[in-house]
């Protein structure tokens, strides 16, 4: 192969794993993710039903604005109220 | 020798465990490596036959998260090991001995000889390739080879070696950066832009074209993050103003929109590979776009000299200043206008075609700016009647309202029409959201209208080009 300039940055490539799946969802901090999307928090609310009945505990949050990127801030709230998070789409 | 793509990955994978030996090109081993990947296998070892950029984005399209490796040719462990076909999956003991081995993809024998289930999606067997040791290879074709190292936006590419790039750089720091390119927040190296600018077919006096538009489309106010992920078609729509025009060679005559203009066509497509490539937006990865559309290959359009005010005037630069402006834009839908005798007339053609954009009841578009080109013989019946650009912006602004009731009888109306039937409606909050740009050949009445770029909180940006 011929040497070329590479338009990609290698830094950016590196796929992140997925974490492992928890055993139970009793006791689990779930967070609910809400993207500001319309009829989002309706998916939310039937997931929360869901998450609450197989006794895990629930927390919500509203990024600003579905087309930004989440602020570090935000995720930092996600990593301190959950074990694991659900982010809610729409459309 | 075997290159681990990964600095963590162990330097021999080869005992103690279980490699795959895959090629890129070979339709099976995407399968093992999609179906591995499915069923959670992290601890199998890939080695392709193939370069280390090619192995790490094949791996990374499968999402495959276990040790990748690359063997060139002559491909010497795999003649070693006389693995003849691709994919074969084998397994080494711990002093390096193979214990077992499975040819091709078969479902229930590779579950066995991993001790995992993989799933129960047919096809249950599908036979291999063979690997690359066995034949002799036709020599690269280094368009081909674009393609495999993922250089590519769907259409052939001029290979970015040093030396075009060099020439592209025209001596400016390849190590100077325009900031992190959403939506993968790559760095924006002007290497890396004249990179692109290479691949996409650019002149190095089409450079600072394109620097300035990146630099305007990087701006936060802009958000191409939003513009790079979402569902909706907008590509980033470049707008070129000031004496460059003339002096590269950029076209905004007959067939302004394309295709046949080398400046044009390149440029557009420089910035849209610097989105796809260093940014990682590529359509069916991070772009999200349910269709697209035929503009984000590149489109760049030049704006003529008209009695008007230029676009870049009107944005407070100088005439004289060349100037890069970037919007987020839809596909342009064309609008012929033949009978109008008055501008009241024109511009209220050109008004309804456009409150059909985004969907015909979606009313007011409330954050968006909207893209119109007006041909020549348009605006000179503008002209010729006085009318300067805020005389048509008002004009196409004022011209479409719509009662509650006449929307709520289809469907995608506004929820503010269905509380009050009576209400009025307006396309746009504003002649404010109203772009206007003159370009398009001498004859003929057709002007066009872009479809938005809405629910982005998009703002058009405007950078000089030095």
């Amino acid at each position: 192969m011929s040497t070329y300039v590479s338009p990609f940055d290698e830094t950016t490539a590196t796929p992140v794993a997925f974490a492992p799946r928890p055993a139970s969802l009793a006791g689990a901090r779930v967070v609910l993710l809400d993207i500001s999307k319309a009829r989002g928090s309706e998916f939310l609310d039937r997931l929360e039903e869901r998450f609450r009945a197989d006794g895990a505990f629930t927390h919500r949050l509203v990024k600003p604005t579905f087309s930004r990127r989440a602020p570090g801030e935000f995720l930092e709230q996600v990593k301190i109220h959950g074990d694991l998070a659900v982010e809610g789409l729409a459309d | 020798m075997l290159e681990a793509i990964a600095a963590d990955a162990p330097a021999e994978p080869l005992r103690d465990g279980v490699v795959v030996f895959l090629e890129s090109d070979c339709p099976t081993c995407r399968l093992t490596l999609d179906r591995f990947a499915a069923a959670g296998v992290r601890n199998v070892a890939v080695v392709f036959e193939d370069s280390a950029p090619v192995a790490a984005r094949v791996a990374r399209q499968a999402a495959y998260h276990g040790h990748v490796y690359a063997e060139a040719a002559p491909y010497a462990t795999s003649e070693r090991l006389a693995i003849e076909t691709v994919p074969t999956t084998v397994r080494f003991d711990t002093d390096g001995n193979e214990v077992d081995r499975a040819v091709g993809w078969d479902r229930d024998r590779l579950a066995q000889l991993l001790g995992t289930p993989l799933g129960q999606d047919e096809p249950a067997t599908k036979p291999g390739c063979a690997a690359r040791w066995t034949y002799t290879a036709p020599p690269t074709d280094e368009l081909e080879e674009m393609f495999e190292l993922g250089y590519s936006d769907g259409l052939p590419v001029i290979p970015p070696t040093p030396e075009r790039v060099m020439a592209m750089l025209g001596g400016r720091n390849p190590d100077a950066t325009l900031g992190l390119v959403p939506p993968g927040m790559g760095e924006a190296t002007y290497e890396r832009v004249a990179s692109c600018a290479v691949l996409a077919g650019c002149k190095p006096a089409y450079f600072p074209v394109v620097l300035a538009a990146c630099t305007a489309m990087l701006d936060e106010a802009f958000n191409l993050n939003g513009l790079a992920v979402t569902t909706s078609p907008p590509g980033q729509t470049v707008i070129v103003n000031g004496p460059v025009r003339q002096a590269i060679g950029l076209h905004c005559g007959m067939g302004a929109l394309g295709p046949g203009w080398r400046a044009n066509m390149t440029i557009g497509r420089a910035v849209r590979l610097l989105v796809q490539l260093t940014g990682r937006g590529a359509p069916g990865s991070l772009d999200r776009g349910t269709l697209g559309h035929p503009g984000k290959l590149g489109l760049c359009i030049a704006e003529a000299d008209t009695p008007w005010l230029p676009l870049h005037v009107e944005r407070g630069y100088d005439a004289t200043t060349s100037t890069a402006t970037v919007i987020g834009c839809d596909a342009p839908l064309s609008i012929s206008d033949h009978r109008s005798k008055t501008p009241e007339a024109l511009a209220a053609t050109i008004a309804w075609a456009a409150a059909a954009t985004w969907s015909p009841n979606w009313w007011p578009l409330t954050d968006v700016t909207q893209l119109f080109v007006i041909c020549p013989e348009h605006v000179m019946l503008f002209t010729e009647h006085g009318w300067s650009k805020d005389d048509v912006r008002n004009a196409i602004f004022a011209a479409p309202e719509r009662r509650g009731a006449d929307m709520i009888t289809f469907g995608e109306a506004p929820p503010a029409a269905h509380a009050d039937p009576d209400a009025s409606f307006r396309k746009w909050l504003s002649p404010d959201q109203i772009m206007l740009v003159a370009a398009g050949g001498e004859a003929g009445r057709f002007s066009a209208v872009f479809g938005p770029c809405f629910g982005m909180g998009s703002t058009p940006i405007t950078r000089e080009i030095q």
